[in-house]
């Protein structure tokens, strides 16, 4: 890829209808009754949620964005292959990521099957990102936390076998076993779909991603975590004999573009702050359960979390993340100058959080791609990003 | 002072220190899922038997071996163990996590165990009466579910937050969760039960709220000669919250 720039929109798909109480409840995830999921609200949602995403494409998003959550409001996409199967005969040409399905939480053949199955159906369009899942997933699934990162690695070794070997081939190992590892169809790109793993930057998970040369999305990191992150990421996958194409280290950033700074702040601010408080609320207990992290890592979050008390702040908050608001000029100006300093030409836009309505949805993804699109994309080469491409 | 001796083995790679104080027919002590109760306890042991309390590897001082995911493999580690304390027939003691490992031990090498105490034994697969699932409990609950008495636990937790304390929590909940997330219970344990035939002591508090005392009489189920001691008032940590919980293994031993 050159260093033209690639913007995408992603989506949670939250489910909105929290109760008025909902605050007596420490986690919105886990453990959050589902009597409080009303499937007459969730069809409207679903089909909602699948024509903004479908929108995103006919405005001229390069790709749509969805990934996996389970037992929360945070995201209605328990299964997201699901929600690519749909969307796959709806869009032209939009580039379907599902960034992704924990393959820990699938036998690892069908994840394969079921990614082969899009890409082929898609003619090519599907891109992957392969997480380990955060803590509260495996509260959610059978899966044992304390030997997650070996299953890990071990399932995606199996469905990189799957599809670059000609089957059938065999696999034994410490969790599966397979006699005639032989799956059809297989990917519509060759060797495989683009594959990134996707995590908030521990070492473990960045060793996976530089071994294999696959790219990373960073989730909800600091700008500053996340252009070490990337830097490390560099120089990691350097060691295994990698480089990185900057499109391989997607951006994420939330966005809202509105006629003025003002407007856009009144009109975004509220579900932001919703999304940060109630959506990703969750315990201690739920973030890390037992040998989901290493003591270190443990004790690293421990103390950053000790350090992140006190109320919702937009300004600092938005100092510290990837956190674009404001006029055209404003949001393409911010995004030019992130792009630059992460050396990236990937752009992972988080176009609706929380209980934003529909309206502001189609207001912000039509805005982003007329005005804010055009805007950047003007300034194509620009020096720093073409010497990183090269 | 602790009367005890703090000894450092090294078993099939793993570190493993072993606190022993006292002298004459040796007794040893296996410990819970959590290490925070300690072992002093166990000091009126010390007067008439060698006491040996050894850290199971993942918990407390000794180290950690990531490829022990079942408590089988415990029971080779301690097979090990005794071979280099040159401890060929003893009396063991187990709690909670470690009455579990201790039946599991006695129904496998059953000569080797003259006398066999369990108190609040983990393991059992009793529908009526279910163990509570400690690992879906958050942590800070822990602490109030172990005994009926909160003052005689508070001593030995940190006053105020403890990154270190709380990293060594969840250093022994990962050990636990290797041995125990996809399989609480084993029922192929419960089958073999039967082959403890040494005499038996089952203690058990009257008001725990992890294990309840009514799995008392479901061990006795498969251990027919065991006898039962319950101590009213107490919660699962019933060694620490009744001394007579104590007095009564030592009676028992002899």
């Amino acid at each position: 890829m050159s260093g033209a720039l690639r913007f995408n929109s992603m989506h949670f798909m939250p489910y909105v209808y929290l109760p008025d109480n909902h605050k007596d409840y420490k986690s919105l995830w886990v453990s959050f009754p589902n009597k409080f999921y009303d499937p007459e609200k969730g069809h409207e949602l679903y089909n909602r949620y699948l024509g903004e995403l479908v929108m995103a494409d006919r405005l001229g998003f390069d790709a749509i964005v969805i990934n996996e959550h389970h037992n929360t409001v945070y995201s209605m996409m328990a299964t997201p292959n699901l929600i690519a199967a749909a969307l796959v005969p709806q869009t032209q040409n939009a580039r379907i990521c599902v960034w992704g399905t924990p393959p820990n939480f699938m036998q690892p053949n069908r994840l394969a099957e079921e990614y082969a199955i899009l890409d082929v159906m898609s003619k090519g369009r599907l891109e992957i990102a392969l997480p380990l899942g955060t803590g509260m997933e495996y509260w959610s699934n059978s899966v044992n936390p304390a030997t997650a990162r070996e299953r890990f690695k071990e399932s995606l070794k199996i469905m990189l076998q799957a599809w670059t070997e000609d089957g059938p081939t065999t696999h034994y190992g410490q969790f599966y076993t397979y006699r005639f590892l032989n799956p059809w169809p297989r990917p519509y790109q060759k060797p495989h779909p683009p594959c990134y793993v996707v995590g908030t930057g521990s070492p473990e998970t960045i060793e996976i991603a530089a071994e294999l040369g696959f790219g990373y999305a960073s989730v909800f990191v600091t700008q500053q975590r996340a252009r070490e992150l990337n830097e490390n990421l560099r120089q990691r996958a350097a060691h295994y004999g990698h480089t990185l194409r900057p499109d391989q280290l997607p951006l994420l950033t939330f966005v809202y573009v509105a006629e003025t700074q003002e407007r856009a702040e009144q009109e975004y601010i509220v579900h932001l702050q919703r999304f940060f408080e109630d959506y990703a609320r969750t315990s201690p207990q739920f973030l890390a359960p037992p040998g989901y992290l290493s003591i270190d890592q443990l004790k690293t979050r421990a103390a950053m979390a000790d350090k992140m008390h006190g109320g919702f702040d937009f300004q600092a908050i938005s100092k510290s993340f990837f956190i674009a608001v404001g006029t055209p000029d404003k949001v393409a100006n911010q995004i030019g100058e992130w792009s630059q300093w992460m050396k990236t030409n990937h752009i992972n836009c988080v176009t609706h959080v929380a209980d934003m309505p529909h309206w502001k949805t189609v207001k912000n993804l039509t805005l982003f791609a007329e005005e804010v699109m055009p805007r950047l994309r003007s300034r194509v080469q620009q020096p720093a990003l073409r010497a990183a491409a090269e | 002072m602790s009367k005890f001796v703090r000894e450092t083995y090294t078993v099939d790679g793993v570190k493993t220190v072993v606190h022993t104080a006292g002298s004459g027919e040796p007794v040893v002590f296996f410990h819970g899922a959590g290490t925070v109760d300690g072992f002093d306890f166990a000091e009126p042991w010390t007067e008439k038997y060698r006491v040996i309390v050894p850290y199971h590897p993942g918990f407390g001082e000794s180290g950690d071996d990531t490829t022990f995911t079942d408590l089988h493999d415990y029971v080779m580690h301690y097979l090990e163990l005794f071979d280099a304390l040159q401890l060929d027939k003893f009396n063991l003691v187990g709690l909670s996590l470690g009455g579990y490992l201790a039946a599991k031990f006695a129904s496998e090498h059953g000569h080797r165990i003259k006398k066999l105490a369990l108190i609040a034994p983990a393991g059992m697969i009793d529908t009526l009466n279910p163990m509570l699932d400690i690992l879906a409990v958050p942590g800070e609950q822990v602490p109030g579910l172990l005994v009926s008495d909160f003052e005689v636990l508070k001593k030995r937790l940190p006053e105020k937050p403890d990154l270190d304390f709380m990293a060594d929590r969840y250093r022994e909940a990962t050990t636990v969760a290797r041995l125990l997330w996809e399989r609480p219970g084993d029922p192929k344990f419960m089958r073999y039960l039967h082959r403890i035939k040494m005499p038996t002591l089952i203690v058990w508090g009257g008001e725990d709220k992890i294990i309840p005392v009514q799995q008392a009489e479901t061990w006795r189920k498969f251990i027919p000669n065991a006898d039962i001691k319950i101590f009213k008032g107490a919660g699962h940590l019933v060694h620490l919250e009744k001394r007579e919980a104590v007095e009564a293994v030592a009676r028992f031993l002899g």
